[in-house]
């Protein structure tokens, strides 16, 4: 069966995304998703770059760039401006990446979500701070190689889990989705679009640069780490109620670690643990779906 | 378009304010490789011996577009209704769909579009008119002769096909039972042959009907006479057995024996299959004896399930020792045990006799399928290796030395030259010689053209390929499991071809299998997974990070805009079927 998204297009050629950037083609399918009325807020990221510079832009939407650590703060902001206009329509979205939503946003983030801003949070997910040159960030997976943790000492901790974070706010609609998965992601946008108060999408967005992968393989990497499990996707609606979209085939996580230049000092040993790590999220994440 | 220019701080905007889209930024300068739609060779049309376009034609069944698939079956073979029914289909045995599920019905799809084309009266292009001047015989009408005659006809020869029987066919005919191969669709498609201009001349048997003084009078002769001739059993009481396929005519002409009680057929291939079950409909209880194993046998495989299903008992490991006539008018049948000699790698095995004591039966007849032997009047030179040669996998010359000096060139076909002697097999021979004649009447050398009109590595001639047409610009590439992205198919039933009941096989000579309806056609081309063929799925355009994927606004055709496409190549991954490429970009 084709993939049957919305034709529309708001998203434009001549940006400066690298070759097979994730980021690039999240941003096409949540837009689809979006439709007209949208105001994005872009902090410091790898898309303060891919949108172009003054006086260009890449999207056919208004688009705010402002500070790292600001994208839940000025979102807020934006909302109550618009509601003083009268405007309780048009979509705020602020559009991060990992480093200013696991990191540096994440206090802003907190807040609007703590006081019950009625904003989509999407926070596309290439793992570093890929435009500054590829730095870990909380996102970052243990073992890999970026340039702050590199192969003597690859990263020692586990990637944060941004969604345990964002449910235990009890926002309305929390949701990961993948490039690789286009369908169930414009749909998220479109739930979490049509529901009242804070809502917050994950998108997993391979890096081919900062991940060492060739660029064609981008959007097959990001199915295969949907099939590994090792980024499910599922929603949490009110932090309670959990739902898995995508029942993965469950292969071994090897195929997805082997095919990446930033895991490839990894031993058989290291990825005996990651799969046990991997194999207990996702019991996990099943006995929570199971208590909804 | 071109970039805004701020020239002095009056003409910046009062806040910073963005102007223009990036468009003016032609990132294509960024690629050093280069995806491009490339379709390339789906296996299914590679295993095909008559190289018919498979995955297109499946594509456009999917679409509704019933005429459009016929047309381009003919474009191949002219016989889609006989194939549809009587091929072996090895395209669905090399289908990539059975690595994922289960083949693609290829097999009932064609039979399906052949009778919708027939029910509908549809009729193909007119031929040319025959303009070359040259005239060519053909000699047997059977599927090599008739395929010949059609293609030698519409590249714009005139032919004349002569046959030793009333009506074209050969085996189709009056061989191959009616409950396989009934007489009214074959009727039709070889009416379409002789409705595209081919003469037909009935009642003319090579040797008898038929010189060769006659023959010497056109510019080329083909001879595809097939193997009529009985083989003999070659032990004693032989003369008191019947011929299987002299039985299987007289029933074709309608003037079935009359049989009854236990009757033996001696044989494995498909005559012996034919005949065991044209006996059980006439109302005898047949029984099979196989010298080897069942699995040795050469029949279809389906073929042998259907005759076991009707109840019908296979002996193996037996073979005939003797005949005699009994006081009662019947026959004894004694066979001698076999046992298996060696086993080495794919081939029939040698059998030798087990040493265990003959088995007698006592039978009302005994009739041989043992295979069959060139017709008489077939040229003794053109099955020697001495007096011709191979001039393509399915195709002999006859040396023009000797008698044969004098004569215009003369080729074999068919099943005299085949080693796997199935109808598919000899359609493929008829177009093999349609293009060597062709060649030849117009004194052009084929050299090094076969490569580009052959059909990936197994043989098969496209005449699409021949006359430039569309699948003359595929990579001659097969498409393998491997290169399919087959996260995109869903796993899905075969489709079941309907029969007629058991009791209704058993007794008649219905076609067994019925026509598969539009609906279940329909789905079942839904299988497809199309390999190397572009069916505007749209993931390349879905996909591409840089929005360059151009459609036009009916969707119907998709472009590359090589001036943003950074050549990241997700396209041609994320390509369900592998009708792209990714290339080194040209400097």
């Amino acid at each position: 069966m084709p993939i049957d998204l919305p034709p529309s297009e708001r998203m434009t050629s001549g940006h400066l995304a690298c070759p097979g950037c994730g980021a690039a083609i999240a941003m096409r399918f949540v837009l689809k998703g979006l439709g007209d009325r949208v105001v994005m807020v872009i902090p410091a990221c790898c898309w303060s770059i891919i949108a172009g510079p003054f006086p260009y832009t890449a999207l056919k939407v208004p688009v705010l760039h402002t500070a790292f650590e600001t994208g839940g703060a000025v979102a807020s902001g934006i909302r109550a401006a618009l509601d003083v206009k009268g405007d309780h329509e048009t979509q705020v979205v602020t559009w991060a990446g990992d480093g200013g939503t696991f990191d540096i946003g994440l206090q802003s983030l907190s807040g609007a979500a703590e006081r019950g801003e009625d904003i989509l949070y999407v926070c596309y997910d290439n793992e570093a701070y890929m435009n500054t040159g590829v730095q870990g960030s909380g996102a970052t997976p243990e073992g890999a190689w970026t340039t702050t943790t590199p192969t003597g000492s690859p990263k020692a901790t586990r990637k944060k889990d941004i969604m345990q974070i964002m449910a235990a706010h009890a926002i309305p609609y929390a949701a990961t989705a993948s490039i690789a998965y286009p369908e169930d992601l414009v749909r998220k946008v479109q739930k979490a679009a049509s529901i009242r108060g804070t809502k917050f999408l994950h998108i997993f967005a391979t890096c081919p640069t900062g991940w060492k992968v060739p660029s064609e393989v981008s959007v097959g990497l990001a199915r295969l780490a949907v099939q590994t499990r090792i980024f499910p996707l599922y929603e949490v609606e009110d932090g309670e109620r959990y739902t898995i979209n995508v029942e993965p085939k469950g292969y071994l996580v090897d195929a997805y670690f082997k095919a990446q230049g930033r895991f490839k000092h990894l031993t058989a040993e290291d990825l005996e643990r990651i799969q046990e790590r991997v194999d207990h999220g996702w019991s996990r994440l099943e006995a929570l779906a199971r208590i909804a | 378009m071109s970039p805004v220019t701020l020239r002095t701080s009056r003409d910046l905007p009062p806040t910073s304010r963005s102007l223009d889209t990036m468009e003016w930024n032609h990132t294509g300068s960024w690629r050093f490789l280069r995806p491009r739609y490339q379709d390339k060779v789906a296996p299914c049309a590679e295993a095909c011996p008559a190289g018919e376009d498979i995955a297109r034609v499946q594509m456009l069944l999917a679409q509704g577009a019933f005429d459009r698939a016929w047309l381009r079956i003919r474009e191949e073979n002219p016989f889609p209704g006989v194939c549809g029914r009587v091929c072996s289909h090895p395209c669905e045995a090399a289908c990539n769909r059975g690595e994922f599920d289960a083949p693609v019905s290829i097999n009932s799809l064609e039979r399906f579009v052949a009778d919708h084309a027939r029910r509908q009266g549809l009729a193909p292009p007119p031929a040319e008119p025959a303009d070359s001047g040259r005239h060519v015989a053909v000699v047997g009408a059977g599927p090599a002769g008739l395929t010949a005659a059609h293609f030698l006809r519409r590249a714009g020869h005139d032919v004349t096909v002569f046959d030793a029987r009333e009506e074209p066919g050969g085996l189709l005919r009056y061989a191959i039972p009616a409950y396989r191969m009934p007489a009214e669709p074959l009727a039709w498609e070889t009416g379409l042959v002789m409705s595209g201009g081919v003469r037909f001349q009935p009642g003319r048997r090579l040797g008898e009907d038929l010189g060769w003084d006659e023959l010497s009078r056109f510019d080329a002769v083909l001879v595809a006479v097939g193997h009529w001739a009985p083989a003999p059993l070659g032990v004693d009481g032989e003369d008191l057995a019947v011929d299987g396929l002299a039985l299987l005519e007289d029933v074709r002409r309608g003037r079935p024996p009359e049989v009854g009680g236990r009757v033996a057929v001696i044989g494995g291939g498909n005559t012996a299959v034919d005949v065991a079950r044209t006996l059980l409909r006439l109302g005898a209880e047949p029984v099979v004896y196989y010298r080897r194993r069942l699995r040795d046998m050469p029949a279809l495989p389906g073929e042998v399930a259907e005759l076991r299903e009707e109840g019908i008992e296979i002996q193996t490991l037996l073979a005939p020792a003797r005949i005699a006539a009994r006081d009662d008018g019947g026959l004894d049948l004694a066979l001698t045990p076999m046992a298996v000699l060696d086993e080495d790698g794919g081939q029939r095995p040698r059998v030798v006799p087990s040493g265990h004591p003959e088995i007698a039966v006592a039978v009302s007849a005994v009739v041989t399928a043992i295979g069959a032997r060139p017709s008489p009047g077939t040229p003794a030179a053109g099955l020697d290796p001495d007096g011709s040669e191979a001039v393509a996998l399915h195709l002999r010359r006859i040396r023009p030395r000797g008698e044969w000096a004098e004569r215009p060139p003369v080729f074999l076909a068919g099943d005299l030259v085949n080693q796997n002697r199935t109808v598919v097999a000899a359609i493929a021979s008829g177009k093999e010689a349609a293009v060597v004649i062709d060649a030849a009447l117009r004194d052009r050398a084929l050299g090094d053209a076969w490569s580009a009109i052959r059909v990936g590595r197994k043989g098969a001639v496209s005449l699409n390929r021949l006359a430039g047409g569309d699948r003359a610009f595929r990579l001659d590439h097969v498409v393998r499991y491997d290169d399919l992205n087959t996260i995109y198919f869903q796993y899905l039933e075969r489709k079941k071809r309907p029969r007629i009941t058991l009791d209704e096989r058993r007794t008649g000579f219905d076609e067994v299998h019925l026509r598969i309806s539009a609906s279940l056609a329909l789905s079942e081309a839904e299988r497809c997974f199309h390999c190397g063929q572009c069916d505007h799925c749209d993931n390349c355009y879905l996909f591409c990070p840089e929005v360059s994927v151009r459609r036009d606004p009916r969707a119907e055709t998709r472009q590359i805009d090589y001036d943003y496409c950074k050549g990241c190549g997700v396209c041609v991954v994320e390509c369900p079927r592998s009708a792209m490429v990714l290339e080194e970009e040209p400097r």
